[in-house]
């Protein structure tokens, strides 16, 4: 099994981070920068950066927050948040993200997937669902930051956007994230059996032994997390050892 | 002291111009033939598919240009996709023919046929030595074991043991993650997207040029 | 220039657009609800000379001119002058379970150790997440409730006569809201009332803010034949037949006197504390099993605010209709004086959503008041102003937005 990704969500509103609960509530939480610069000199592997009112405002202004953040923070950086056009894409690698991850104008229009993935490769793409439960085993797909229900079955349309050239899928609770009261394991369970591109699991995790219950029970391949690093309850040394004690490997 | 890194339209440039302005190079990004042939050092990126990669390429009349960079025997480094177009050819969607610097070809990461092994390969991972030894390449002073960011479905097999400076295992296989010969480095991962250690490897590269 | 256009319900002629937040001049002040008549005259926010209302007035001196310190000091004074050692209810928080409410009894209890009882002046319809709430409030959040539903006939065509007569449906339910503190802290023999947060944060007249004791006009009446529900008074509800004057008991406001006597106090907690909608909404999940809506609320842009009654959306309807803003400026203007969003952002969205007609409900809210679907576009086009409507190529418009898209802008 592959190393453990130890991911930072950053959710991003104008010049600050913010973090909400259950994709709801701007709460302001620091400088997006000064935060990714700290999680990735404490050893954090990847830093995401969702832009969460871009769907408010019908925009998408993280390129010069990406831009600052290439210039000391040598990780993989992948934004998010309103990107809808090709340019969209161009704009955000240029600015030096590796990854956009795309939800809303993918549920829209399925195509724009398989044609980004093509003309930019899979590994740059990155599918963002936002999952909602609503009965047992069954998790509804939403857009526009967990406000707009689709109808759309979650595990169907893991399928469908693996088939399209996702590279990877970033898959957020929405009825777990900000909670910090651990993932919804089930929801991982059945999305990580149906696809073979990685998983990222989002939303929920409170304590390293969180991650250890996921882990330990799905073939997942990273998980992002926020509240957990954001409102500095444990660190990010603690939370690999936490792993490292049950005998998950992560990057040292 | 410049070093250039190849503009054909492709790669995550900007963060591999801040990791070497991080480390102190004078860096820049161009596909004009004498500013590379008078560069110090060269970088080729990329990322995505072989066959796009050489196309483009082509199309900016850069494969002569690199070829006659590397008779000069400065240093030259390809990573991931750049690494992969070093060799002779590639397997994907057909067969497309690369820069032949180095004997070999590149064909789709082996895994096994199981669920648990996924692609593309995206996660850090373990250098370990191949038949070359670090001293006195990128890789002096790096830590065996150490781990590097990797994102690809492809991995080069190049026909020479002694082109191989690193491998990794994925999925049981393990493939060459770094090559060597001469001057002329590939790495399969990302330094300028593997933390500090990453670091070290552009700050090795840039002493070279020095030299 | 022009004719001046009539301007309903005695509002501002000139349509003007807070220069700070995204309210408008039109946005009527609190009324004694029980006194609501057809016709009458509506008070509305103060702007000053520069074009800001009072409540972004407030808010600046909120920030800069409160010791909170100090009021936090007074809040634990008052408190410990009610506060009950032989296990009774020492304080009264009327609330829905919603996340303002939860904040208000939770914080009471479980930080400054007084004893509520939580009473809930019910819903119209509860929705499914209000219902949920409510329940989490008191499993989750460790607290007493006591939920109050009124006759439901009653309720019922008091608010169809509330709609069709005032375009305001929710006003029956209102003077039962302001009653309920007070007339349980009166029953249970309870002394203090606690409120959430002060209406004069909205734009009420600012006096209100520095004392702390509302208006006592709000909730009682010595007359209770006159009091009107949907414009029509008890008196004339009960000639119809169909009731008696026991029926009312829930909205007969207590006498003022008797809780003179009975030295009740009703309080604002947004008066000491610092408050901060948003803040309510973390700590309620944090703490009271609160969970936000899985949709977004239908004519606005969050999900956490006010979602626990189906006619909800239908009271924003109408003051859209009648003062030319719906919930999404009602819900802006108070994240950006809270410094959540900036202006700009704050009329992007009302320009997106404040118009947004809420369909969910809306067959439910019409058998509620029986009303055919006719006569409720009928009451509703009756009662739009000419001041901020304009009928173009048969299609109703505003005649002025905060982002200047209004025909006459």
């Amino acid at each position: 099994m592959n190393k453990i990704r130890v991911i930072a969500r950053i959710d991003v509103k104008n010049e600050f981070a913010i973090k909400g609960i259950h994709l709801e509530g701007l709460r302001k939480v620091g400088n997006p920068n000064e935060m990714a610069l700290d999680y990735y000199n404490n050893g954090i592997d990847e830093i995401v950066f969702m832009d969460a009112v871009a769907a408010y405002y019908d925009r998408n202004s993280l390129s010069e927050l990406i831009q600052r953040a290439c210039a000391d923070v040598f990780i993989p950086i992948t934004v998010g948040g309103g990107i809808r056009t090709i340019d969209d894409i161009k704009n955000a690698l240029k600015s030096g993200a590796d990854k956009v991850a795309i939800n809303t104008k993918a549920v829209q229009d399925p195509d724009f997937i398989s044609q980004s993935s093509k003309i930019f490769g899979s590994q740059c793409i990155v599918s963002s669902i936002e999952a909602k439960a609503i009965g047992e085993n069954k998790w509804e797909v939403y857009t526009d930051n967990g406000r707009e229900p689709t109808g759309k079955d979650v595990l169907e349309w893991a399928k469908d956007v693996e088939k399209l050239g996702a590279g990877e899928i970033m898959l957020t609770s929405i009825d777990k994230e900000g909670t910090k009261r651990g993932f919804d394991i089930r929801l991982y369970q059945n999305v990580a059996t149906s696809v073979l591109i990685p998983v990222i699991a989002s939303g929920g995790m409170g304590q390293g032994d969180d991650a250890v219950q996921l882990i330990k029970n799905v073939n997942i391949d990273a998980v992002a997390v926020a509240s957990i690093l954001h409102y500095k309850l444990e660190s990010i040394q603690k939370i690999k050892n936490t792993l490292i004690e049950n005998q998950i490997k992560v990057r040292l | 002291m410049m070093i250039a890194v190849i503009d054909y339209g492709i790669g995550n440039v900007r963060s591999i111009l801040s990791a070497f302005e991080n480390q102190g190079a004078n860096v820049f990004l161009t596909r004009d033939k004498n500013k590379i042939l008078e560069s110090d050092g060269v970088i080729l990126p990329g990322v995505g598919a072989f066959s796009h990669g050489m196309d483009s390429l082509n199309k900016h009349g850069l494969v002569d240009i690199i070829k006659e960079y590397v008779e000069s025997n400065k240093p030259f480094m390809g990573i991931c996709l750049g690494m992969q177009m070093l060799f002779e050819e590639s397997e994907e969607f057909g067969v497309t023919k690369g820069l032949g610097l180095i004997s070999g070809k590149v064909v789709k990461l082996p895994t096994k046929d199981s669920q648990n092994e996924k692609l593309p390969h995206v996660s850090w991972n373990e250098l370990n030595s191949g038949k070359i030894q670090w001293p006195n390449t990128v890789l002096e002073n790096i830590k065996e074991g150490s781990d590097m960011y990797f994102v690809h479905s492809f991995v080069a097999q190049p026909n020479n043991e002694s082109n191989v400076l690193s491998t990794t295992e994925y999925s049981g296989y393990n493939f060459c993650s770094s090559v060597k010969s001469g001057n002329i480095y590939g790495c399969q991962f990302h330094p300028e997207k593997s933390g500090k250690i990453g670091l070290k490897i552009v700050k090795n590269f840039i002493r070279m040029c020095k030299e | 220039m022009s004719d001046k256009l009539e301007a309903y319900y005695g509002l501002p002629n000139e349509v003007m657009f807070c220069k700070k937040c995204v309210i408008s001049n039109q946005r009527p002040s609190s009324t004694i609800e029980f006194k609501n008549e057809k016709g009458e005259k509506k008070k509305v926010i103060n702007f000053n000379e520069e074009c800001i209302c009072s409540a972004c007035v407030y808010h600046a001196e909120k920030e800069t001119g409160i010791d909170w310190g100090d009021r936090d000091g007074k809040l634990r004074e008052l408190l410990a002058k009610f506060r009950s050692n032989d296990g009774s209810y020492d304080v009264i928080v009327p609330g829905s379970g919603g996340k303002d409410s939860a904040f208000t009894a939770h914080i009471l209890k479980y930080k400054y150790g007084m004893n509520p009882l939580t009473v809930t002046w019910a819903p119209h319809l509860y929705t499914d997440i209000g219902w949920k709430n409510m329940q989490e409030w008191m499993h989750t959040g460790g607290l007493d409730n006591i939920l109050y539903t009124p006759n439901g006939i009653l309720h019922k065509e008091m608010t169809k006569n509330a709609f069709h007569n005032l375009l305001h449906p929710f006003q029956p339910f209102i003077v039962g809201q302001r009653i309920i503190g007070p007339a349980m802290a009166k029953k249970f023999g309870v002394k203090l009332v606690m409120y959430g947060e002060n209406q004069a944060e909205y734009g009420n007249s600012i006096e209100e803010n520095t004392n702390p004791i509302m208006d006592m006009d709000f909730f009682s009446s010595d007359d209770a034949l006159s009091m009107k529900f949907g414009g029509v008074s008890m008196q004339e509800y009960i000639d119809t037949g169909r009731y008696s004057k026991d029926d009312f008991s829930p909205y007969i406001a207590p006498e003022k006197q008797d809780l003179i006597d009975a030295g009740v106090e009703v309080h604002y907690l947004g008066y000491y504390l610092k408050w901060d909608p948003q803040e309510c909404y973390y700590y309620s999940v944090d703490n009271t099993g609160f969970q936000a809506n899985s949709v977004r609320t239908e004519g606005t842009y969050s999900k956490y605010s006010s979602i626990d009654d189906k006619i909800d959306p239908f009271h924003y309807l109408t003051t859209l209709i009648k003062f030319g803003i719906g919930r999404c400026t009602y819900d802006a203007a108070q994240e950006v004086r809270n410094d959540k969003i900036t202006r700009g952002e704050g009329a992007y969205l009302v320009e997106k959503y404040d118009a947004e007609f809420p369909n969910i409900y809306f067959k439910e809210f019409l058998e509620y008041i029986d009303t055919t679907k006719d006569q409720f576009w009928e009451t509703i086009d009756k009662h739009r102003s000419p001041h901020i409507w304009k009928k173009v190529n048969g299609e109703w418009m505003l005649r002025h937005t905060v982002s200047k898209t209004g025909t006459d802008d």
